[in-house]
């Protein structure tokens, strides 16, 4: 074996590592990408669905097909909390009212998943059983306000002073790759449940 | 060898970049899909709210439109609205509006009832001076006034509070700010009618009770019958009231009628003053009172209306000297509900209302000093909660409609 056949081996050895070290770069990086884009695309889809399923729910406040039923929309609110709310509405258009409760559990339900912020929110219709959603919110966070457009300050002692409230949902990626998780925050402004003000 | 190793090479690093850029691209479009369908969809649903609001609206400044939208274009999407009468004799009425845009759709249902006064716990045109509400005033139901809305330490007002002019504090909003339990808008125009009353007679003549002639008229209410006389001193005639008054409408023309008694039924007593300021003014000479009281049984179906062209006072009399029951939804066209005599009267305990006021000018009950009531009554005014669905019949309305439900 000659120097020059050395050199050819040594240098594949070097060239082949070079490529390795690439390969193996290229493959860690795309896992990551991969991770955590797919955590962002679950994220962004879960974020999505709080805001949808809280707006559809939020705007029913009061409501009952047959208005002759619960005449006096502005006591529909019965609990109003930083992060809770309890209201009734005619939820299966049946002319009855039904209790819809929300609230967030704490940290510590979610000892399973990797991230330690993630909160399970509970939906509570009348005396069932409350349904959990693991959507890693970690924040759901409720401000009131009176007709004046002033804050009220929480938990609510006069819930029938409500006229209007903010939604702030933060949800996190439950995973993440080297724990870099991903967020999204929403915020409804000023939600105005219109039955609220009927009358 | 090389040159092969490395266009193999190349095409399948390329390939794996290929693969794995297009993979990031589809999750970065899905990503981006998420929140255009989340935008569509709000969109949609800002239309078709806009469209429920426009159809509203059309509805306040023309009781007969019908016409509804078709296909409008709205903030880059689409409204349709069609209105439907959900029920005819009651004239309670429902908007259908749709919003589109970009394949999502969104439904806004609106329902709409008449509106009558007799909704009202409080309502006034004037409040007969600068008369201030304060801590120790509540309303129960719906409030409204054409004059300012004068608070002073938190009154409260558990129903919907609106005012044409708008809320001046005694001090500043920190001391005097109202709890608005129900909400609070201003600049809201609703102008008591100015010959309601007078049209009571009309339908009085069609299927009711009509009184005419007289100067006074003794009205006692005797559950399912009314008694009747025109002088004080002279017997009561009797008549049985689903026949004589089947509309449940009673009407006093150009008289004065002196009130008392319990109301079985649903019955609206109407009295017209033929442009007399003397006329057209009812009398409480002793308690006027459900015989069903529905805070004792809410499946009550008592119903009065007092709709005096003039006043409602409350007589200043023995049986009025201490406390005074009413029951009913009172309305003064041109003057106020009041006590006869509130400044020189003795003090003469409670108003017990259960019910509510329409009046035109706010007038007083009694004077009160440093130590209390020096004259006249304190008020115990209560809502009827049943007057926010029902009213008595023919009570005058506001010539438009009230959003009852609105669903999106």
């Amino acid at each position: 074996m000659g120097f020059s056949t050395m050199l050819d081996i040594i240098g594949s050895i070097i060239i082949g590592g070079i490529l390795m070290m690439i390969t193996w770069r290229l493959s860690d990086a795309a896992t990551a990408k991969t991770y955590n884009n797919s955590g962002e695309l679950s994220l962004q889809q879960n974020l999505a669905t709080v805001a949808q399923i809280l707006e559809h729910d939020f705007r029913k406040i009061g409501y009952c097909s047959d208005w002759t039923k619960f005449p006096d929309p502005s006591k529909a609110i019965l609990y109003a909390d930083t992060s809770e709310i309890l209201y009734v509405t005619d939820l299966d258009l049946d002319d009855n009212m039904d209790s819809i409760r929300y609230y967030l559990g704490p940290a510590s339900e979610l000892s399973g998943t990797p991230n330690p912020r993630d909160k399970v929110l509970y939906r509570v219709e009348n005396n069932e059983i409350p349904k959990p959603s693991n959507l890693g919110v970690t924040r759901f966070n409720l401000v009131y306000f009176d007709a004046s457009g002033d804050v009220i300050p929480s938990p609510v002692a006069l819930p029938g002073l409500i006229a209007s409230m903010e939604i702030n949902v933060s949800v996190e990626s439950v995973a993440a790759y080297d724990t870099a998780y991903s967020s999204a925050f929403w915020r409804q402004i000023r939600l105005v449940a219109r039955n609220l003000r009927n009358r | 060898m090389i040159g092969k190793a490395t266009l193999l090479l190349i095409v399948g690093f390329s390939l794996i970049f290929l693969v794995v850029s297009k993979n990031f691209g589809d999750v970065s479009n899905r990503a981006v899909d998420n929140f255009v369908d989340y935008y569509t969809q709000t969109v949609a649903h800002d239309i078709a709210i806009s469209g429920a609001n426009i159809a509203a609206n059309n509805i306040f400044l023309d009781p007969t439109w019908n016409s509804g939208y078709d296909d409008v274009p709205f903030q880059g999407g689409y409204l349709d609205a069609q209105l439907q009468i959900l029920d005819p004799f009651k004239n309670i009425r429902e908007v259908t509006v749709q919003g589109t845009y970009y394949g999502s759709t969104s439904t806004v249902k609106v329902k709409f009832a008449p509106s009558k006064f007799s909704k009202f716990a409080y309502y006034s045109v004037s409040e007969g001076g600068t008369i201030w509400w304060t801590q120790s005033d509540t309303v129960w139901g719906p409030f409204h006034t054409q004059d300012y809305f004068r608070a002073h330490k938190h009154p409260v007002f558990f129903g919907k509070a609106t005012t044409k002019k708008s809320l001046i504090y005694y001090t500043s909003e920190a001391a005097d700010k109202p709890l608005f339990l129900g909400g609070y808008d201003q600049g809201i125009d609703l102008p008591l009618p100015t010959n309601a009353v007078a049209e009571m007679e009309a339908i009085a003549d069609d299927d009711g009770l009509k009184f005419s002639g007289h100067d006074t008229v003794y009205i006692t209410f005797a559950g399912d019958s009314l008694r009747y006389r025109y002088k004080y001193n002279t017997p009561d005639s009797s008549l049985y009231l689903p026949t004589a008054a089947p509309n449940g409408l009673i009407f006093a023309k150009n008289c004065i009628v002196r009130l008392k008694g319990t109301v079985k039924g649903q019955y609206t007593l109407g009295c017209s003053s033929g442009s007399s300021l003397a006329k057209g003014t009812v009398y409480l000479d002793n308690d006027i009172v459900f015989q069903t009281d529905p805070r004792i049984d809410p499946s009550s179906d008592d119903l009065l209306g007092i709709c005096a062209e003039n006043s409602v006072l409350i007589t200043d009399n023995i049986p009025n000297r201490s406390d005074i029951n009413i029951h009913a939804s009172i309305y003064c066209e041109k003057g106020g509900f009041g006590a006869q005599k509130y400044d020189t009267r003795p003090i003469s305990g409670n108003i017990n209302l259960l019910g509510g006021i329409i009046q035109h000018t706010r007038k007083a009950v009694g004077t009160f000093g440093s130590s209390g009531i020096k004259s006249g009554f304190a008020k115990r005014y209560k809502y009827d909660d049943r007057l926010m669905v029902a009213s008595p019949p023919f009570f005058p309305g506001t010539g438009g409609f009230e959003i009852v439900s609105w669903y999106e």
